[in-house]
């Protein structure tokens, strides 16, 4: 079995969108903002309708698999803060999924009814592609039929002062499957070349802005939008920084015919 | 295919995985005073520390988990400079307690992870992927490790696991208790909540029949499968339904039965949200397939471990293994009306049955893990 999947669908969310817009107005209220990014970038690869609220039966075969690594920081430094100052009556119970850092992964699967092995990936610069890795194992190892790759992260004050300023609020999600025309490979370890992260083909594939954990999944995305738009055949992305190491993961157009 | 336990280490509050075993037989260890955090404003006046100093220190997940894979790959011969190892950390809170020194500057941002603290322990492992899974951490990294030497995507796995307090989860224990709970009650009618635990676990396991130039001593265990599911039912709640799923799966990818079973080191936290729905899911799926296992647990000796929860099950599952003797339940006194049906150990200890041992690990968000383990 070959260690690489079928990007289905593709979104990069702009941060500049409003979420209701996106989502519909209902159930955001008490949402972190990587929350909602990534149920914003979710949404738009699965490509429903502005507002409209996934309604169909529980679907066990799909994981999901979320990278970030600021999510919760600042849910977390302000509980803090809070107990600290008044005891736990200053704290909202409404926040308590927010203390926990998986609440990413977990509200993708109960917002789209997603039934499958859903993993929450925080290993820093890498995540992204570290996700990727874990996505297509969770295909070949047959755990699941589909899964939802998506990256988050935000830029808020505790997150921003931990990271530092080049951090930009974003998110992107990739579907990935066993067959289709674009297909990605299993990610390797390795530096960039020379000069930073360069695409092998024609077209820059760099999200805009410094995405942390969801640098990985935003590259993947937009190289796979390029190898779709036929502006390349194949781009290797890359993510990691110095301290957390590299990886890199090649997108490319099927070579053979489809099955 | 099925996956071998070649070595291992496990700390808890009650010391290494030995002295937590004896203690566990015993019956008798219990939480301490808090001592992170203000217990008054937590609303929390309990827990179960790792003895080693100030629990405010920052970075003693990290500490403690350099120690376990240095240790279990010690004890696995397995050496990641001649054969290709990776590692799989499963953790709750990650270091989230530097984050609560509310000063950014502190924290190096890629101290949150764990690659660091692992190749402290062993600079040649490859792949290091923190997997921060909420309370069933410890049972996705066993999943993730399984399916990579399953895969041939690596050798050797370190599928550990990490977790020291933080004050925003022991707020939020708080924030819900009615009053502050003296001690975990898996199980119990008269149950009154949580306490958290600390501590860590790593072990290395390789794909049954690969080449293993470097074994030195025989297998722990065998591990057949871990079920994977997400409940994607409620932010909280969990749900039977859900668990059951992750059940069955476990089995299915075993190609065994629920029946075979002949032990479950439960999840069991003393909360009215898990205890009546674990026992509502073993009832589903082992006893309605003619299944009568013993069910044992952990929390009430050594707290709710959060991410390593699974992996301190793991620990002690292998020693009944071994030893063929199972530790009761902790601070149970007298089941909850779901569990009257069910066989929870209470008071002394139990030959180890035959059959299978299920491992049980479930987390905030419905994400569960079950793990089947059964004799090398």
């Amino acid at each position: 079995m070959t260690a690489a999947a079928a990007v289905v669908g593709t979104a990069v969310h702009d941060p500049g969108l409003d979420a209701r817009q996106v989502l519909g107005r209902k159930g955001l209220l008490y949402k972190e903002p990587a929350t909602r990014l990534a149920l914003c970038a979710v949404h738009q690869a699965l490509a429903l309708e502005p507002g409209e609220r996934p309604d169909w039966p529980l679907r066990p075969r799909t994981a999901v698999v979320a990278c970030s690594n600021l999510g919760n920081v600042q849910t977390v430094s302000e509980v803090t803060r809070a107990v600290r100052a008044g005891g736990v009556r200053e704290v909202s119970p409404m926040a308590a999924p927010n203390a926990s850092s998986n609440v990413i992964a977990s509200t993708v699967a109960l917002w789209f009814r997603l039934g499958g092995p859903n993993l929450m990936i925080c290993s820093g610069a890498t995540a992204g592609l570290d996700g990727l890795a874990m996505a297509l194992r969770l295909l070949r190892a047959g755990r699941a039929d589909q899964v939802v790759l998506v990256g988050a992260e935000p830029a808020d004050e505790v997150a921003t002062a931990l990271y530092g300023p080049s951090l930009r609020a974003g998110a992107a999600c990739v579907l990935l499957e066993a067959e289709g025309d674009v297909l990605v490979e299993a990610p390797t370890a390795g530096e960039p070349s020379p000069g930073g992260p360069s695409p092998s083909g024609s077209v820059a594939q760099e999200p805009a802005g410094d995405l942390y954990g969801a640098h990985g999944v935003a590259a993947v995305a937009l190289a796979a939008r390029a190898v779709v738009a036929g502006h390349t055949e194949t781009v290797t992305v890359t993510c990691g920084s110095a301290e957390d190491g590299w990886r890199s993961a090649l997108v490319r157009r099927r070579r053979e015919a489809p099955r | 295919m099925t996956a071998l336990i070649l070595g291992g280490a496990t700390l808890t509050s009650l010391g290494d995985g030995a002295a937590t075993f004896t203690a566990l037989l015993a019956g008798d260890a219990g939480p301490v005073p808090l001592a992170h955090g203000d217990p008054g404003r937590l609303r929390v006046t309990r827990g179960h520390h790792v003895p080693d100093g100030d629990p405010n220190t920052p970075f003693r997940a990290s500490g403690w988990l350099t120690r376990c894979v240095r240790e279990a790959l010690d004890a696995s011969a397995v050496d990641p400079a001649r054969t290709r190892v990776a590692c799989v950390v499963g953790s709750g809170l990650r270091e989230l307690a530097a984050v609560e020194l509310l000063d950014p500057r502190a924290v190096p941002v890629q101290r949150l992870h764990f690659a660091h603290a692992v190749r402290r322990a062993a600079p040649e492992i490859g792949e290091v992927v923190t997997v921060s899974n909420a309370c069933s951490a410890g049972g996705h990294a066993l999943a993730l490790a399984q399916d990579m030497v399953e895969l041939g995507d690596a050798d050797a796995v370190v599928v550990a696991a990490t977790d020291a307090m933080t004050e925003s989860m022991l707020a939020m224990i708080g924030r819900v208790a009615d009053e502050p709970t003296d001690r975990v009650r898996p199980f119990d009618a008269g149950r009154t909540g949580v306490l958290l635990g600390e501590g860590a676990a790593a072990f290395v396991i390789v794909a049954e029949g690969s080449h293993r130039p470097d074994q030195r001593g025989a297998a722990l265990a065998r591990v057949l499968a871990t079920g994977l599911s997400c409940d994607a039912h409620h932010e909280t709640a969990p749900s039977a339904e859900g668990i059951g799923r992750a059940m069955r799966d476990a089995y299915h990818r075993a190609g065994r039965r629920p029946r075979e079973t002949g032990l479950v080191l439960a999840h069991g936290t003393g909360t009215a949200l898990n205890d009546p729905t674990e026992c509502a899911a073993l009832r589903d799926v082992l006893v309605a397939d003619g299944g009568d296992p013993l069910i044992t647990g952990v929390k009430g000796a050594v707290g709710h471990t959060s991410g390593v929860a699974a992996l301190t099950s793991l620990d002690v599952a292998l020693r009944c293994l071994r030893t063929g003797r199972v530790p009761p339940i902790t601070g149970l006194r007298t089941p909850l009306p779901e569990g009257k049906d069910l066989r929870l150990l209470i008071g002394e200890p139990a030959p180890t049955p035959g059959g299978l041992v299920q491992l049980d690990a479930f987390g905030f968000g419905g994400v569960n893990a079950v793990t089947l383990l059964e004799r090398p």
